[in-house]
Order: C-alpha cells, then sequence, then structure tokens
C-alpha cells in the first residue's frame, strides 16, 4: 500500500507535544491580543484539532490581516514554482505565538526618538543610523620576547638510528 | 519476598509530568476556566467578567474577577464577614447569608461604575427569576458564574449567591433550574418556596422543630442564635432589615490594621552572602593563628 498524501501525512513528530508538556494549554494563549498587521508565528499545537494549519505553515512567520471570534487570518509567502504566492490561512489563536521579529526594531525606534529628542534640546546633530563592526583597533603586545628560530642542518646518522 | 518493595523507580520520576499547581492543589478546574477567560479575538482588550463565588468552612467569598496575562484582577469583591456591618450576626454560611453576599457585591461594583441609579434590580425579593431589563444609556453589567469545583444540584448555596447578584442588578445568565424550589418534574420554579429559602425559612422551620422535639439540640446547634438573640419568627424581618441597610450603603468599610505582632524566631536567620564570607575569612585567621604561623605558603587569607 503506498503511503498516502493526506492533509497530515509524514505529521507523526511535527504536531507532537513536547516531553512532559502534554495535556492542557496554559491561558495566556487564550489572553493574548492580535491587532492587524502585527507579526506572528504560526506553530501548530497537536492537542487542539480545530483550526490546525496545514504542515507546510508550521514556523512560518506572517501578518495578521484578520481577526474573528477564535481565530486570526495570517498572510504569509509560499513558493510555488516560480514564484511567491502570498496566502491567507486562518489559524485558530491556540496556534499562534506573537513573532519577536520587530522587536529589536522597535526598541530601536524607541530608543532613537528619545536619544533625537534630547539631541534637539540640546542643538546638537547626531546620526542615529547603525554602523557594521569596523576593523578592530590595534594594541600592543605584552610580555613578548624574541626567540630566533633556525633550521639545523640534516643530520642522516641521528635519524636513521631512531627507526632501525 | 516482604524486604523487597516496589518503589518508584528513577525513570519513573524522570518521566512524571506535574500538573499545573493549582490543579495539584486542586483549586482550580482548568477546562471551565479556560471557557469562562476566553474573549473573542474581535473583542480585543475588553474584559470578560466572571462572578466567583467560593464557601469556605465560615465564609463566604464573592468576587468580581477580569483576567489578564499579568494575573486576575478583581473589580469588587464581597465577604459574608462583612455582614455583620449591616446587622447579620449569625448564620453567615446559609442560603439567606449568600444571597445578602451576592447582593452586596452586586450593589458594590453598580456603585463603583456608577450605574447603581438606573439598575436598582429587583427590590422587593421574591422568588421569582427575574432578569435585569436593558435601560436607556448603559447596558447591564455582564458577568459569567464562576462556580469552581462545586457539584451544582438544585438549592445550591452558590445559586442563592447568583439570585443576590441578580437581583442587585447585575446581568447573570441563568437558568431558574437550579434555584432551590425548583420542581424537576414540574419543570416550574416554585418561586414560594425560594422565597422561604432567601429569608430563611428553611432555618427558622428547623429552630422551631428542635425547640419543640429536642430542646437541648436546639440549645446546642443554635447557640449563637440565642447569644444573639434571634429568634425563628424573627429570622424573615432581619434578613429584610439587612438586604436595606445593604442597598442604602455598599461601600466596603476598610477596618483599622493593627502593626504586626512581633514574634519570636525559632529558626536560625539565614546568613547574607558577605556575612557568610567574613565568618570565613574569620576562621581562616583564627586557624592560621592556633597554628602558630607554621606555614611557609604565603596564602593570603585576609584579603578578598
Amino acid at each position: 500500500m503506498p503511503a498516502g498524501h493526506g492533509l497530515r501525512s509524514r505529521t507523526r513528530d511535527l504536531f507532537a507535544r513536547g516531553f512532559r508538556k502534554k495535556g492542557y494549554i496554559n491561558l495566556t494563549t487564550y489572553l493574548r491580543t492580535y491587532k492587524i498587521g502585527d507579526y506572528v508565528d504560526v506553530k501548530v499545537n497537536g492537542a487542539v484539532h480545530k483550526g490546525m494549519p496545514h504542515k507546510f505553515y508550521h514556523g512560518r512567520t506572517g501578518r495578521v490581516w484578520n481577526v474573528t471570534k477564535r481565530a486570526i487570518g495570517v498572510e504569509v509567502n509560499k513558493q510555488v514554482g516560480n514564484r511567491i504566492i502570498r496566502k491567507r490561512i486562518h489559524v485558530r489563536v491556540e496556534h499562534v505565538q506573537p513573532s519577536r521579529c520587530e522587536e529589536e526594531f522597535k526598541q530601536r525606534k524607541i530608543k532613537n526618538d528619545q536619544l533625537k529628542a534630547e539631541a534637539k534640546a540640546k542643538g546638537v546633530v547626531i546620526s542615529t543610523k547603525r554602523q557594521p563592526e569596523g576593523p578592530k583597533p590595534g594594541f600592543m603586545v605584552e610580555g613578548a620576547t624574541l626567540e630566533t628560530v633556525t633550521p639545523i642542518p640534516y643530520d642522516v646518522v641521528n635519524d636513521l638510528k631512531g627507526g632501525y | 519476598m516482604v524486604f523487597v518493595k516496589a518503589q518508584k523507580s528513577r525513570s519513573y520520576f524522570k518521566r512524571f509530568q506535574v500538573k499545573f499547581k493549582r490543579r495539584r492543589e486542586g483549586k482550580t478546574d482548568y477546562r471551565a476556566r479556560v471557557r469562562l477567560i476566553n474573549q473573542d479575538k474581535n473583542k480585543y482588550n475588553t474584559p470578560k467578567y466572571r462572578y466567583v463565588v467560593r464557601f469556605t468552612n465560615k465564609d463566604i467569598v464573592a468576587q468580581v474577577i477580569s483576567a489578564t496575562i499579568a494575573g486576575d484582577m478583581v473589580l469588587a469583591s464581597a465577604y459574608a464577614h462583612e455582614l455583620p456591618q449591616y446587622g447579620l450576626k449569625v448564620g453567615l454560611t446559609n442560603y439567606a447569608a449568600a444571597y445578602c453576599t451576592g447582593l452586596l457585591l452586586a450593589r458594590r461594583v453598580l456603585k463603583k461604575l456608577d450605574m447603581d441609579e438606573e439598575y436598582q434590580g429587583n427590590v422587593e425579593a421574591t422568588g421569582e427569576d427575574f432578569s435585569v431589563e436593558p435601560a436607556e444609556s448603559r447596558r447591564p453589567f455582564r458577568a459569567l458564574l464562576d462556580v469552581g469545583l462545586l457539584r451544582t444540584t438544585t438549592g445550591n448555596r452558590v445559586f442563592g449567591a447568583l439570585k443576590g447578584a441578580l437581583d442587585g442588578g447585575l446581568d447573570i445568565p441563568h437558568s431558574e433550574k437550579r434555584f432551590a424550589g425548583y420542581n424537576k418534574d414540574g419543570k416550574s420554579l416554585d418561586a414560594e418556596v425560594h422565597r422561604k429559602y432567601i429569608y430563611g425559612g428553611h432555618v427558622a422551620a428547623y429552630m422551631n422543630m428542635l425547640m419543640e422535639d429536642e430542646p437541648e439540640k436546639y440549645q446546642s446547634q443554635f447557640s449563637d442564635y440565642i447569644k444573639a438573640g434571634v429568634e425563628p419568627g424573627s429570622l424573615e424581618e432581619l434578613y429584610k432589615k439587612v438586604h436595606a441597610a445593604i442597598r442604602a450603603d455598599p461601600n466596603p468599610k476598610k477596618p483599622e490594621k493593627k502593626a504586626p505582632k512581633e514574634h519570636k524566631r525559632y529558626n536560625l536567620k539565614k546568613l547574607t552572602y558577605d556575612e557568610r564570607k567574613q565568618k570565613l575569612i574569620e576562621r581562616l585567621n583564627a586557624l592560621n593563628a592556633a597554628a602558630g604561623g607554621n606555614d611557609d605558603d604565603d596564602s593570603d587569607e585576609d584579603d578578598e
């Protein structure tokens, strides 16, 4: 009998719950709110059978485009052939986590706004652009003694003795 | 074979998954809790209030709570041990007291939200099923009953508290099936019986019965009632007065907090890291001094 390519084929381990994490779902998953435009990670929770996305979307990150009573509409990129399509799926909240991909950006935004406001108050012109790491600065090597190493001439007699 | 006991092997412990803490304590039913707390996502941050009623051996707790990720936030609470302020000194965990506590909580919540003028609820407590009518300006305050781990049988005190809150003016979805006095065969609520329970009629009947048949038992069972001077006939009057007092002033009174007593310490106080280090240095110094300076190594124990 052939293997079959059903909806949940090959998901034995993918949809399994973690070791010693079976059973109840903790309540923060239900208490979180999602707004349109947020980024979310799709991570399937095998304990909840309704509103499960297809296994392809497990581990993908997308934007929220719709919010319904118990589910969230997420827009995920999928490569089909030679192009990438923006696919819109609906997923129940148990299979969704807020993504941290924008977190660093948002914090930097806040900090930069703060720095710019301070600079404006002082009248200083600053650049808040991120700079790539440059070459390391030069330094002196401490505690180095000079040892001159010269090659010794090849001694046939000594070397042969070892291998005899 | 006796000395070889069956033990829980190491692998048993390694694979054991503990339940949630409150489930281990037996205090929270998570299946019910999830369904009570879950808010429609397209209502975003609108809080979903639940009307929590819990009974201890000597007290009744009624609270209106909304859930957040940081923890549950209590909007208002009422306890049966506050009822003495309103004139009820005995019988603080019976059906009638539950009704009073529910009523007190409902009036508190409405007063807090400035809705108590609009939603008077059912001022005269008949036993009938009463639901709040929406007034013109604001919709009634909605909460969902959370019984916890109670067995919801007909005539349970928790439904007395529910009735108190309903008559106080809260909008709690319910059915009359579990009120005291519901007739399963006739499938109808006998309002008279329910009213009797709300005013402690069942307690009064028992008191009368004991006074006639077993006076000593009456003395032992209702000793507090006798001390407070509560007669079976006057129970209904008493509860009516309590209801009126609650409606007049539902605000909680904060009692004066006494400074806590200093207790004698029975176990040693834990030392801080610095204190422990210091002790070690002193001990080593003492050791060195006792050895009499024999050590060749200049082990410097005094710094660090």
